[in-house]
């Protein structure tokens, strides 16, 4: 199976490291790109001309400058051209509000940061089953 | 001539006569005044005179001397011809020091242009003001309402003095006590802003480091396990299990910041439910502890579900942590007999008793208020884990709710959590 292409927005660096660190480590995802605020998910992804090479999956962090992962998340799915890649959240502190609206706002789910190895790779078990082949 | 020819005796009967005489007449004056008398009779040439007194103007004349007000009258030139004893009580001088002085002597010297701008207002019409009255003992604040009056004399000014310091008394501490009121307000609405500000920094700022600590030491316990001494790994276990503990007090003084500011609606809620819920989360901890728990049927009442959740969930939580070593817990859980919530509302608001009764070690009754403080532990923490936020929400939560929780304890032999609600919230 091809590699899922995964696009990143994270504003903490030791964060875009992990990340970055434990896709490594896996066959399953590949990360074209990290993205340290929504505004550069939204220019990155405006930047891509052929629509077959745009993502499999985004994951955006909540608390970022500039625009938050929710407002991120909102504004790709009020985008026609983004609305169908499946974008997740992840955070480190998850509240009952966020959760809700993000999943109202179309998040595939919106998970809590790890705090191990072995919980990243959970993370990316679970988020590989949830995006469409 | 014989009348220059009286002897001692017969002057000193003289004086005894006219010193009775004189004191008639001040009786027949003082009971004028006070309108004991309706009539004089009058011994003159033509024989006795009726002078009758019970007139209009002696019903008014008993109305002044008696009232709470003093009473002054007083000529063109501003000298007093008439007062009442109220205003002789004013001043503290006797009336027959005040009659025939100048009224503005007894005006404080500050206030002594307010009052010839009244006085002079007051021939043309009624006016009023307030001054400042002085005499030797004292000053009192005074209002003076100012008319004249037409008598047989000429007209002359009346004036009615109400004592003010009673209002200047309240009103002075209806200002202090606004202005304490206005302060509290405003302490309280910094305490709250600050209390939301440190909601959202402890829901980010705090907690992004906690992780990274987190993350990093349980990645050198993952990965490096086997480069790491015994003595090295224990200290790691103990970064790791400190930070975890951190992480919970974080995440529980955070719902005790937002309870004020979460929904406040309220559902018809069948207690039993949630009561089934939290024991099925705890489902494996129960069987664990070999613990038994008697539910008796609860009534449906309006409560905020996710938050009395919470309440019934720290309850049994404790109950289930404060165990005796040999003693299997059992937990029993009650509603007041007497009172079923399913009951229409009647006028009189009707309320619901739980009763949360276990076997556990129990407390000193002597903390039986205490422990529902923020941070209140009543045991160390490698005792017996917890934060001691659990009881501070529930407390929290239930007074939101208009309700009232209370603790009883007795040390060795068990606890017991009563919590009374009223069984609606929602008004029609």
């Amino acid at each position: 199976m091809n590699k899922r292409r995964l696009l990143l927005a994270e504003d903490d660096e030791d964060d875009r490291m992990l990340f970055s660190d434990f896709l490594e480590e896996r066959n399953d995802f590949e990360l074209v790109h990290s993205c340290e605020n929504g505004m550069e998910v939204i220019e990155y992804l405006d930047a891509i001309i052929n629509v077959d090479e745009l993502p499999n999956l985004v994951v955006l962090d909540q608390n970022m400058p500039k625009m938050t992962g929710s407002q991120t998340l909102q504004s790709l799915k009020s985008t026609p051209r983004y609305a169908q890649i499946p974008v997740a959240v992840y955070t480190t502190y998850t509240d009952r509000r966020l959760i809700d609206e993000c999943y109202k706002s179309g998040a595939i789910t919106v998970v809590a940061k790890p705090i191990s190895p072995s919980g990243y790779h959970q993370m990316m078990d679970e988020l590989i089953d949830l995006i469409p082949n | 001539m014989e009348t220059t020819h009286k002897s001692t005796d017969e002057l000193l009967a003289e004086i005894e006569n006219l010193k009775i005489q004189l004191e008639e007449a001040n009786d027949t004056i003082e009971a004028i005044r006070t309108g004991q008398v309706d009539a004089l009779i009058v011994k003159s040439d033509n024989g006795h005179e009726l002078y009758t007194l019970k007139s209009a103007d002696q019903t008014y004349r008993v109305f002044i001397e008696k009232m709470t007000e003093g009473a002054v009258t007083l000529n063109r030139d501003g000298i007093i011809v008439y007062s009442n004893s109220q205003f002789g009580k004013m001043v503290g001088l006797p009336l027959s020091k005040i009659t025939g002085i100048f009224f503005s002597s007894f005006i404080s010297p500050g206030d002594e242009n307010t009052y010839e701008d009244l006085i002079s207002r007051g021939w043309t019409e009624d006016s009023k003001g307030e001054v400042l009255l002085s005499s030797a003992t004292k000053v009192i604040p005074v209002q003076l309402s100012i008319t004249t009056l037409e008598l047989d004399e000429g007209t002359s000014l009346s004036i009615i003095l109400t004592d003010l310091t009673p209002q200047k008394q309240t009103q002075l501490l209806l200002k202090a006590n606004n202005e304490k009121l206005q302060q509290m307000n405003h302490e309280l609405e910094l305490s709250n802003h600050d209390l939301q500000q440190f909601a959202s920094v402890a829901s980010h700022d705090l907690q992004e480091p906690l992780r990274k600590i987190q993350i990093f030491s349980n990645f050198l316990k993952e990965r490096f396990a086997t480069d790491l001494t015994q003595e090295a790994s224990a200290y790691l276990d103990k970064i790791i299990s400190s930070s975890q503990r951190m992480k919970v007090l974080i995440i529980d003084i955070l719902s005790y910041s937002q309870l004020s500011q979460e929904d406040n609606s309220y559902v018809f809620t069948d207690l039993n439910v949630l009561i089934n819920e939290v024991l099925e989360d705890y489902e494996i901890l129960l069987k664990e502890k070999k613990a038994s728990i008697i539910v008796d049927p609860l009534p449906s009442i309006e409560v905020n579900p996710g938050q009395m959740r919470q309440v019934f969930q720290n309850i049994i939580s404790n109950a289930l942590k404060f165990i005796r070593k040999d003693t299997p817990p059992y937990i029993r859980i009650s509603a007041n007999p007497g009172v079923d919530g399913n009951e229409p509302a009647t006028n009189n608001e009707s309320f619901c008793y739980l009763s949360f009764k276990d076997n556990g070690i129990g407390f000193d009754d002597k903390f039986a208020r205490t422990i529902f403080t923020l941070f209140r532990r009543l045991h160390t923490k490698d005792k017996f884990e917890g934060t001691g936020i659990g009881l501070a929400i529930s407390k929290k939560i239930i007074e939101k709710h208009r309700g009232n929780i209370i603790a009883k304890g007795q040390e060795g032999v068990g606890s017991e959590f009563i919590i009374v609600l009223p069984t609606r919230q929602n008004t029609f």
